[in-house]
C-alpha cells in the first residue's frame, strides 16, 4: 500500500482579520473621497479628472471608490522578475519571498577600517558584487549615494554601476523623468532592446509620494514613465505613525494605503496592465531621536498587515523590508533587530522584501550586515519551511535499528542520519557553534569579525559573469550623454 | 503679585487649561506681560528643553508645552507694545528648491519658537531668490535651510552663494540640517553650522548667536 501523503504546514503569520482588513480599506477610501490629495503633475491631474476625479476648492482632487476598483482589477495579480541574462529570478505571487538591499544610505561601514565614512561609488559596486556571490540575497538597490559622483547624475551612475557587477535584479532609484529615461536606456541596452525588457524586466522602480498625500510632479513623472513603458514600479509613502502619518498604526495604513491606490489609479490610467507594487512604508518615527525607526517592531507588524490585506482585498504583490537595524554598529541590537524584520516578513508572505544591510536607520550600509542578513534569510527559511511528516522522516525503522539494536548502536552511524542529515538540519556557517576551545583556537572572533572576513572573501574570489564588450560601450556612451 | 511656579509646571506639563488660568491669575494680581513671559514662560520652556535633551521627555510632550506657551501669551500678547517682547532671536526657514518634504523643517521651527526664536517660515521649495528677498525684509539673525533629499542639497549651496551675492552674508548665521547632510557638508558649502536633529537645531542656534 502507498503511504499517505500528509501536508506540510508552513508556519505563517496572520495579523489582521478580514473585518480589520475591510476596516482599513474603507477608511482608506474615505481618506480619498473626503479629505482628497494633492497632485502637481498636470497630465496625471488631467488624467484624474477626466476619470472623475473632482477638484475641490483648495485645490485638492477626490477620488472616487469605483476608480480604486477599476485600477485593482485591471493591475496584474503576479509580476516576475528576470535576472539581466532573462533567466526567471523573482516570480511575485501568492506568498513567494526574496529579499535584497537598499537605497540611498548617507555612510557606509568602511570594511578595512570599520569606520563610517561617506559613500563612494565603489561601494556601490562592491555592495553588487557582494550580492551577486550570496545566495540568499535575491535582488540588489545600490546602498548608497557616493559622494564621489555629480548628484544630478547620481542614480544614473548607481545603475550603471549595479549592471557592470551583478547579473541580479535590480530596484533602482531615480530623481525624475530626466535620468529615468537614460536609466531606461542604459537597461535596454544590457537586455537588447524595448521589447525585451518589457518582455522580461530585470528592474523595478522604487518612488516615494510625500506624506500626508501629496504628489509631487517628478515623482509623477516616474509613474507614468514606468507605467507607459512597462516596467515594475512600486510607490510606498512614507507614511510612518507620527511622522506623515497618524501615530496609530490602523491610521497609519489607512493613510498609506490611501496614497498608495492614488499611485494606482494614475498608473493604471497612464498604462493599464502595467505592473504595481502594493504597499506603502509604515515604519514609525521615534518620539525621542525623530527618526523613522527601521529597527522597531511596528513596521514588521504593519507589513505582516499589508500582507492579509493582499490575501484578503488586494491580491498586488507587496513591497516590504526587512534585515535593518537602527544600531549604529553591527552589535547585539543589529542582529535581534535583523532577524526580527528577517523572519517576520517570512512569516507574513511579504514578496519583495528590501534594505537587508542597513544600519542606523537606513542611513549607514554594511558589507558585513548584508552578509550576516544572508544567513538569518537562510535560518529563517529553514524554519519557515515547517516540519515535513511522512514516514521518512518519522524515521521508525532506523528508532527500531539503534534503540532496539545492537549495544553500541547509535543514530550518527545510521545510514538514515547520512541520507538525511543535509536537510533535515540548518547548517550555520557563520553562526558560531564551536566549542570553546576551537572557537577560541581559531580566533575568539565575534559574528561581526567572521562576516567582515566573509565579505571580503567573497569581494576577492567572486567572479561576476561579466557583460559582453558592446553592452558596455553601450552603457558607457549613454553615461557620457551619447 | 503671584509666584509663576505653579504656571511653569502647567507648562511642563502641557496642561493648557491650567496654564491659561495660571496666567489670567498672574495678570489680574499685578504681574507684568514681561514677568509671566521670562520668568514663568521661558523659564518652563528651559526646564522641558533640558529634561528632552536627558531623555526625560518625548517629542510630543515638548510641543504640547510649546503650544501651552503659545496658548497663555495670546492672553497677553495685547499688552506688549509691538518689538517689546524680546526674542532671542529671529530665523527665515525653509525646505530648499526642488524639495516638497516639510516634516523635518515642522519640527525645527516649531521647536525654535518654544524656545524663544521668532520664525517666518516659507514653506517648502524655497528658491535662494526668496531667501534672499526675505533676508532684506526682516533682517532675521538665522537663515534656516532643510533637505531631505541628496539631489537637492546642491540647493543649499546655492542659496548660500545668493546670500553672498546679495552681500547679505555676513549679516545672517546660516544652518542647514536634513537627512542627507553632514557636518562635513556644511563646512564645504560655507554654512555657519549643521543641526543633526531638531532639538540640536534649538542648541546650535544658542551657539552661534552667543546666547548662553
Amino acid at each position: 500500500m502507498k503511504p499517505k501523503e500528509i501536508p506540510t504546514l508552513q508556519p505563517r503569520l496572520k495579523v489582521l482579520n478580514r473585518k480589520q482588513a475591510l476596516a482599513i480599506h474603507e477608511a482608506a477610501l474615505e481618506i480619498l473621497e473626503k479629505v482628497g490629495f494633492k497632485m502637481e503633475h498636470a497630465g496625471a491631474l488631467e488624467m484624474l479628472t477626466n476619470a472623475g476625479c473632482k477638484i475641490s476648492e483648495d485645490d485638492r482632487l477626490k477620488l472616487p471608490a469605483r476608480l480604486v476598483e477599476a485600477a485593482l482589477s485591471s493591475a496584474p495579480k503576479q509580476i516576475v522578475l528576470y535576472d539581466q541574462r532573462g533567466k526567471e529570478a523573482m516570480p511575485l505571487v501568492d506568498g513567494n519571498y526574496f529579499y535584497g538591499t537598499g537605497s540611498d544610505a548617507t555612510f557606509t561601514l568602511d570594511l578595512e577600517t570599520g569606520q563610517r565614512r561617506r559613500v563612494v561609488l565603489q561601494d556601490v559596486t562592491n555592495f553588487a558584487r557582494l550580492v551577486d556571490g550570496l545566495e540568499h540575497i535575491a535582488f540588489v538597490m545600490s546602498m548608497g549615494n557616493p559622494e564621489n559622483v555629480m548628484v544630478e547624475d547620481i542614480y544614473i551612475h548607481v545603475f550603471a554601476e549595479m549592471v557592470k557587477n551583478t547579473n541580479k535584479p535590480i530596484v533602482f532609484i531615480a530623481d525624475s523623468g530626466h535620468d529615468i529615461c537614460r536609466i531606461y536606456q542604459i537597461a535596454c541596452q544590457v537586455v537588447g532592446g524595448e521589447k525585451e525588457l518589457r518582455n522580461k524586466p530585470f528592474l523595478l522602480n522604487y518612488s516615494e509620494a510625500i506624506s500626508p498625500l501629496h504628489f509631487p510632479e517628478n515623482i509623477m513623472e516616474k509613474l507614468i514613465f514606468c507605467a507607459r513603458k512597462g516596467i515594475p514600479i512600486c510607490l510606498p509613502s512614507g507614511s510612518n505613525a507620527g511622522g506623515g502619518a497618524p501615530v496609530t498604526l490602523a491610521g497609519a495604513l489607512a493613510l498609506g494605503i490611501a496614497e498608495n491606490m492614488v499611485g494606482l489609479v494614475v498608473h493604471q490610467l497612464a498604462g493599464k496592465g502595467s505592473p504595481f507594487l502594493f504597499g506603502p512604508n509604515v515604519s514609525t518615527l521615534d518620539m525621542k531621536s525623530t527618526i523613522v525607526s527601521y529597527g522597531c517592531p511596528e513596521w514588521s507588524l504593519t507589513q505582516a498587515a499589508l500582507a492579509d490585506m493582499r490575501d484578503e482585498i488586494y491580491g498586488l504583490p507587496i513591497w516590504a523590508y526587512g534585515g535593518a537595524s537602527d544600531a549604529k554598529v553591527m552589535d547585539a541590537q543589529a542582529g535581534a533587530e535583523a532577524l526580527f524584520s528577517i523572519i517576520s516578513s517570512m512569516l507574513a508572505r511579504c514578496n519583495v522584501i528590501h534594505d537587508i544591510g542597513f544600519l542606523e536607520y537606513g542611513n549607514t550600509s554594511s558589507l558585513e550586515m548584508v552578509v550576516m542578513a544572508n544567513e538569518l534569510i537562510a535560518m529563517s527559511q529553514f524554519f519557515t519551511e515547517g516540519i515535513k511528516v511522512n514516514r521518512e522522516t518519522l524515521a521508525l525503522e532506523a528508532i527500531e535499528r539503534v534503540a532496539g539494536g545492537e549495544p553500541g548502536s547509535i543514530f550518527l552511524m545510521d545510514d538514515h542520519t547520512f541520507e538525511h542529515f543535509m536537510k533535515a538540519q540548518f547548517l550555520p556557517v557563520l553562526l558560531d557553534r564551536n566549542r570553546y576551545d576551537s572557537w577560541k583556537e581559531a580566533g575568539a572572533t565575534d559574528l561581526y569579525q567572521r562576516c567582515n572576513t566573509e565579505a571580503n572573501r567573497i569581494l576577492s574570489e567572486h567572479q561576476v559573469e561579466p557583460k559582453v564588450d558592446e553592452i558596455l560601450t553601450g552603457i558607457n556612451r549613454i553615461l557620457q550623454g551619447g | 503679585m503671584s509666584d509663576l511656579k505653579a504656571l511653569s509646571e502647567a507648562v511642563i506639563k502641557g496642561d493648557i487649561n491650567s496654564a491659561r488660568a495660571e496666567t489670567q491669575k498672574a495678570l489680574d494680581s499685578g504681574n507684568s506681560a514681561q514677568d509671566i513671559l521670562d520668568n514663568g514662560l521661558i523659564t518652563a520652556m528651559d526646564e522641558v528643553g533640558r529634561r528632552f535633551s536627558k531623555g526625560l521627555l518625548f517629542v510630543p510632550q515638548m510641543l504640547r508645552s510649546a503650544k501651552t506657551m503659545q496658548e497663555c501669551m495670546k492672553l497677553f500678547e495685547s499688552l506688549f507694545q509691538e518689538g517689546d517682547i524680546t526674542s532671542k532671536g529671529k530665523v527665515v526657514i525653509g525646505t530648499v528648491k526642488g524639495d516638497l518634504h516639510d516634516i523635518g523643517k515642522n519640527l525645527v521651527s516649531m521647536m525654535m519658537e518654544g524656545a524663544g526664536y521668532s520664525i517666518v517660515d516659507l514653506g517648502v521649495d524655497v528658491s535662494p531668490e526668496r531667501f534672499v528677498e526675505k533676508v532684506h525684509e526682516i533682517e532675521p539673525d538665522i537663515v534656516a535651510m532643510s533637505a531631505l533629499l541628496s539631489t537637492t542639497m546642491p540647493s543649499m549651496r546655492l542659496t548660500i552663494e545668493a546670500l553672498k551675492q546679495a552681500g547679505v552674508r555676513g549679516k545672517v548665521k546660516v544652518m542647514i540640517g536634513g537627512a542627507p547632510v553632514t557636518d562635513k557638508y556644511a563646512r564645504e558649502i560655507g554654512a555657519d553650522c549643521y543641526g543633526p536633529d531638531a532639538g540640536s537645531a534649538v542648541t546650535k542656534a544658542k551657539e552661534i548667536l552667543g546666547i548662553s
